[in-house]
């Protein structure tokens, strides 16, 4: 037997370890996110909250858990965090989590909600509430945006740039559409061609057209550029959508077929409007401000489950939602004053108690 | 452009001759299923949609084939050489994007910055190469797994970044030579560079001898760790270039954007008649491939069609180009 056998079998034995070891380390990262407790001895008499957070590749998604972290530690409660990784199965299998984990209270931000139906009936049967984040459902508490305000706001701001300019002689609004997140894509994306046509009601209906960007940029982008080539003779066009990154994906579609100068686009969710980096033809956006959501949850309903009394549930998104956030549509030149999302952060907690970011920092509100 | 004609037979690492009779190149047949198909689907879009042939169309089409040509490149280098697919490809054009950007924002030097994102995806690829050869383990296993292991890492680290507008990538991801994206003309310059390695150095001959026949090539002499070495360090560089093209057209980008050109860079190198078992195939068939898959989704918006029949399209043209490489796999086995 050669010698030399034994140390390359070593070698193979701890190279397979480490990917084993690296795969399902990384698997349980992507699958469920990190897992954070404050919990000590004690933890059975503390109150629990649970949150779901939508996933990975947004900054407010990760900012909602860092505030309501704070928050949860601030009251003494036990806190426990996972990311839905935007999947229905992942988000499915956290809400089994939470119940195992007797929570006493859930939020959920599930940016697939086609399977919150199922969790309805899970967390209903372990008579656990749930707070939702923009997206209704059944039973459970509603606090978010009134998307459909939102994006009436929006479409109008921009519908006044519109006539503004073009005195809206408009060839095409294009609409960044993500079908995944449901009603909220709907409201939002259709309060904006609502709010455009409230400015310039004599756009046919025909230069209406959307294309499916899933609120990213990426894929936005070539499905706009997809869009605009079948559309040589628009020149004067408007472009509007679920979030920032959607619009962002068209506009710079429109730049690399060398038309830059035929759009101007309006996003929501503030999340590239603000910065050094802000594209030229992106004329404003809706902030919503959304990682300062857990300030409304801890205040306005979970604080008052703690203490014994919970609310009335509100679960409708427009007639009825327990907690109804202004919209903030900001032009590009307001949205420069506004700080940057960790410095936001850091303004929020470091207020007194209750303090929202929509007092803090936005400049006019709808 | 230069075609790389790519072949197990020829284990002597010289260059194919002619036979001395007159006989169709080998893939002529795929080469035409492909241009045909291509063909067709422009002739088809232009008498629904005579707008259709503009040059509008063309930027549409070259913009979107630039990115997923150079990582189809790749992955057809590591196909041709038996490693079958790398599914590390998302990670292997993200992690180098993001450190280009970083550095952009640091305000390093564009061609400094062009480097470093080449050789993270060269070290990217020999990572890779390492586990694959060290541990003898199966390269749509590791692959996977550093992917995965690539992406967590990489979530821990940033959530989303951002191409610094006035940064020397992002004028260059905006600019146009002679018509065309800035960005379309080094996925040519790479195609017809690889493809010429590969059929005249001994290292792309050694390639796809062990693509075709690892046990060949061994008794041959030809190393089999070191070919791997140089094949994966090479896709990965090849991703690293992907990535430079990636942030110069994307002025913001995640993560999980990676995962979006898995289906498609797949898909073009099966459908460019690139066999998964290794050692046969065409480089340069990744040409009309891409081209034919980036105009799918522009012909379907013209077509008026819902979005999702771009997927649905994409996954079809999947099942049958893997049907054709069974079949032609079986065909080469009788």
């Amino acid at each position: 037997m050669k010698p030399t056998l034994r140390p390359r079998r070593f070698m193979r034995t701890a190279l397979t370890g480490a990917i084993a070891g690296l795969t399902l380390l990384a698997a349980a990262a992507c699958s469920s996110g990190s897992t954070v407790s404050s919990s000590n001895g004690k933890q059975n008499q503390k109150f629990k909250v649970c949150m779901a957070t939508g996933g990975a590749g947004l900054d407010w998604m990760k900012g909602q858990g860092d505030v309501a972290r704070v928050l949860a530690k601030r009251r003494g409660w036990d806190y426990v965090e996972l990311s839905n990784n935007n999947d229905a199965a992942t988000a499915n299998k956290n809400a089994d989590v939470f119940i195992q984990d007797k929570c006493k209270a859930v939020i959920e931000f599930n940016g697939q909600p086609s399977v919150n139906p199922v969790l309805a009936k899970k967390f209903a049967a372990a008579k656990i509430p749930v707070i939702t984040y923009d997206i209704g459902q059944k039973g459970w508490y509603f606090l978010g945006i009134d998307n459909k305000k939102a994006g009436e706001a929006g479409g109008a701001a921009l519908g006044r740039i519109a006539k503004q300019k073009w005195n809206c002689n408009v060839d095409l609004v294009v609409s960044s559409e993500a079908a995944a997140a449901g009603v909220v894509n709907q409201q939002r994306t259709g309060g904006m061609r609502q709010g455009v046509k409230s400015v310039c009601p004599n756009i046919p209906a025909s230069k209406y057209v959307s294309f499916e960007g899933n609120g990213l940029l990426s894929s936005a982008q070539p499905a706009a550029r997809a869009l605009l080539a079948a559309h040589t003779s628009a020149k004067r066009i408007l472009v509007v959508g679920i979030n920032d990154s959607g619009v962002v994906g068209a506009l710079q579609a429109a730049e690399q077929l060398n038309r830059a100068s035929q759009v101007i686009g309006w996003g929501q969710d503030g999340s590239l409007i603000s910065g050094s980096n802000v594209n030229p033809h992106l004329a404003g956006s809706v902030f919503y401000f959304l990682e300062g959501y857990p300030v409304y949850a801890f205040s306005k309903i979970l604080d008052k489950i703690a203490a014994g009394s919970p609310p009335a549930v509100g679960d409708d998104t427009h007639n009825n939602p327990t907690v109804l956030l202004p919209p903030c549509p900001v032009t590009r030149g307001q949205a420069a004053k506004i700080p940057a999302m960790p410095q936001r952060i850091k303004k929020l907690l470091a207020a007194p108690n209750g303090t929202t970011e929509d007092s803090l920092f936005c400049p006019n509100h709808s | 452009m230069t075609g790389a004609t790519l072949s197990t037979p020829h284990l002597n690492t010289e260059p194919p001759r002619s036979r001395g009779r007159r006989e169709l190149p080998e893939g002529a047949g795929n080469a035409a299923l492909v241009f045909g198909a291509w063909l067709l689907l422009v002739l088809a879009t232009t008498i629904t949609r005579p707008d259709f042939i503009s040059h509008q169309t063309l930027l549409s089409v070259t913009f979107t084939m630039s990115v997923t040509g150079v990582l189809a490149l790749a992955q057809a280098l590591v196909a041709i050489s038996g490693g079958i697919l790398d599914l590390s490809i998302p990670t292997a054009l993200i992690l180098p994007s993001w450190l280009a950007v970083t550095l952009a924002a640091l305000g390093w030097s564009s061609w400094l910055v062009v480097l470093i994102t080449v050789t993270t995806g060269a070290a990217w690829g020999a990572l890779n190469a390492s586990i694959i050869v060290w541990g003898k383990l199966n390269p749509i296993i590791v692959t996977l797994g550093t992917n995965f292991a690539g992406l967590a890492v990489m979530l821990l680290v940033f959530q989303s970044a951002q191409t610094p507008l006035h940064s020397g990538l992002s004028h260059f991801g905006r600019g146009y030579f002679l018509g065309l994206p800035n960005i379309f003309w080094p996925m040519l310059l790479l195609l017809a560079l690889v493809g010429f390695l590969m059929r005249q150095t001994r290292y792309g001959r050694r390639a796809v001898a062990v693509g075709g026949s690892p046990t060949a090539a061994k008794s041959r002499g030809i190393s089999l760790r070191k070919t791997r070495f140089a094949i994966f360090g090479s896709a990965g560089a090849l991703a690293g270039a992907a990535a430079v093209l990636f942030t110069g057209s994307n002025a913001n980008f995640t993560p999980n954007d990676g995962t979006n050109y898995l289906l498609s860079v797949i898909a073009a190198v099966i459908l460019a008649g690139i066999s998964l078992s290794g050692g046969r195939g065409h480089l340069w068939m990744i040409l009309p491939s891409v081209g034919f898959l980036s105009t799918v989704p522009v012909s379907l918006v013209f077509f008026g069609l819902n979005d999702n029949w771009q997927t649905v399209m994409q996954g079809a043209i999947l099942i049958i180009a893997v049907a054709i490489d069974g079949l032609r796999q079986k065909r080469l086995a009788r």
